[in-house]
């Protein structure tokens, strides 16, 4: 079930549009000449997977702590306080 | 300092104190308690006999979009005007370890959504030699600091022109290194794949050091690798043989006449020198605009979602938390910031991304084929920096595309991911100097040779 989303709901942006300066610029793309339609390169610059990292756990510092609960718009009782959570 | 003529503490009293009085709008926040407790560590230690590094003691600013643990990190933008760092990034945690000390989280183009460093909370940046010209952007504040001499060195971001455009325009050197020798951790991501840290300075030997410092593998930012030190021998002398230069770039009706007579001009005193200078094939500016704008639009869309009010950010309240982050998101995000997320939503959404943003990739990928083959014929490309001078307070707010496509000479060097320097010579913005990937070296040694030659 697929349901077309406008670009104001897909960026959580109230009212927004399309802009006229930007589709000149993806014009210009879809004109634009491009050697084949293969897209064998575009992972090229990835890191491969015997790169990745180790996941690891490390505890933040309580000054870390401290400023990240800082941050927090709301907090009620140690608790970050949301909005009602809407039902779809 | 050494030699006891200057304590540490007079030298950042008296940058402070210059930041504070200045009227170009550079300032987001001053870091004034720590940088005072950071030079009387200095002054203690040189009391003592110890001898010091040589950075400790140098006073140096932050553009705004880097965290610095327990500062204020706003991006320039009213969604963080309140945010704090909970951690610092890599880069800035290495000069703080070589003992340099930070003055100043610079104004800047929102979340580097600009140009100009007109898209901000703060007030436009005037530029350091006109103040009724724009600082460039989006690492204005760092730029024009460094110009007007508030700091020696300054740390900004470059993603499409963002170090070397505001270099230019103020006549000072900016280096966006190659893509992944300095760690991104902590630098507030705008297009992941194109953000590079760099240094803004007035000297070459002063983006030497820095670089060198802040250069090296971090496992918190995986596109990272380990580079060679730059020695201060091995930039001193010469070896660049063969240049090239994009033929489209000066032939364009966009480029200032003077700007082009100037850049012609050095070429002659590059050609005197018995170095070759070639013509070289590139993209059209359209094109490269294009393709840039497309893939950091789609980025930034990705990379912004977080901040909802919910995450991150002043939150806004509405009638439900869907409500909420829009309410969040429409009133807090600049008109250019959502200019660009709509557009990164529309590529990214299904109907457009193939013959938009999967056409964007092949080009990119096109282009760097493209610079790999240039470098089989030429040690370096020099550009100019912008194909005009730069524009009034006010005027690129008024035509984004115009401000879009003023970026046309320097995306496409960050697009092939390549080391690039702004020279403050050459033409009124200045020069750029390109080398192939991990080749910053001979980009410095370039800049070495034009120094005493233009």
């Amino acid at each position: 079930m697929s349901k077309i989303m406008t670009v104001d709901i897909l960026s959580s942006i109230k009212g927004a549009k399309e802009s006229k300066a930007v589709s000149k610029l993806f014009e210009a793309i879809k004109n634009a000449n491009t050697s084949n339609n293969s897209f064998n390169n575009l992972n090229k610059s990835a890191v491969s997977l015997e790169d990745l990292r180790d996941d690891v756990v490390i505890n933040s510092s309580a000054l870390e702590k401290s400023i990240i609960k800082e941050n927090f718009p709301k907090e009620k009782k140690g608790y970050l306080v949301v909005n009602r959570v809407i039902e779809e | 300092m050494v030699s006891k003529e200057i304590t540490c503490m007079s030298l950042i009293q008296e940058k402070l104190n210059a930041l504070k009085e200045n009227t170009h709008n550079t300032v987001n926040s001053l870091l004034d308690k720590m940088a005072l407790e950071l030079a009387e560590r200095v002054d203690a230690k040189i009391e003592s006999g110890a001898a010091i590094g040589l950075l400790e003691g140098i006073p140096f600013g932050i553009k705004d979009v880097y965290m610095v643990q327990g500062t204020y990190t706003t991006a320039s933008s009213q969604l963080l005007k309140n945010y704090k760092s909970a951690y610092t990034a890599t880069a800035i945690q290495k000069l703080l370890d070589a003992g340099a000390i930070p003055l100043v989280k610079e104004n800047c183009d929102s979340f580097g959504h600009g140009s100009s460093s007109e898209n901000t909370i703060f007030g436009a940046v005037k530029n350091a030699i006109n103040p009724n010209l724009v600082g460039g952007g989006s690492s204005g504040g760092s730029a024009v600091n460094v110009a007007k001499d508030y700091t020696v060195f300054s740390i900004g971001g470059d993603t499409g022109g963002s170090i070397r455009q505001p270099a230019g325009y103020n006549n000072v050197y900016g280096l966006k290194p190659t893509y992944g020798r300095i760690s991104r951790f902590g630098l507030m991501a705008y297009a992941s794949s194109t953000d590079c840290v760099g240094p803004i300075a007035k000297s070459i030997e002063d983006i030497r050091i820095v670089v060198n410092v802040m250069s090296g593998r971090d496992i918190k930012d995986q596109t990272t690798y380990e580079s060679k030190i730059i020695t201060d021998g091995s930039i001193a002398k010469n070896q660049v043989k063969t240049v090239g230069y994009f033929k489209n770039f000066i032939e364009s009706d966009a480029i200032n006449p003077e700007i082009k007579e100037d850049f012609l001009n050095a070429l002659e005193r590059i050609r005197e020198k018995g170095i070759q200078v070639k013509e070289l094939d590139f993209f059209d500016s359209d094109t490269l605009v294009s393709t840039y704008y497309t893939l950091a639009m789609a980025e930034t869309a990705s990379n912004l979602s977080r901040l909802d009010g919910t995450n991150y950010g002043n939150r806004i309240e509405g009638e439900n938390l869907k409500d909420t982050y829009s309410i969040t998101r429409s009133e807090n995000f600049s008109e250019e910031t959502k200019r660009r997320i709509v557009g990164g939503n529309q590529v990214l959404s299904q109907g457009f991304s193939d013959e938009i943003y999967l056409k964007g990739l092949n080009l990119r990928d096109q282009i760097a084929a493209n610079f790999e083959n240039d470098f089989k014929e030429v040690d370096i490309i020099l550009s100019p920096v912008t194909p005009n001078t730069p524009p009034k307070i006010g005027d690129s707010l008024k035509d984004p595309l115009a401000m879009y496509l003023s970026d046309a000479y320097t995306v496409g060097f960050s697009l092939g991911q390549l080391p690039t320097l702004t020279a403050p010579q050459g033409t009124s913005t200045g020069i750029q100097i390109t080398a192939a990937k991990d080749n910053d070296e001979k980009v410095l040694q370039f800049a070495n040779f034009l120094k005493d030659i233009l």
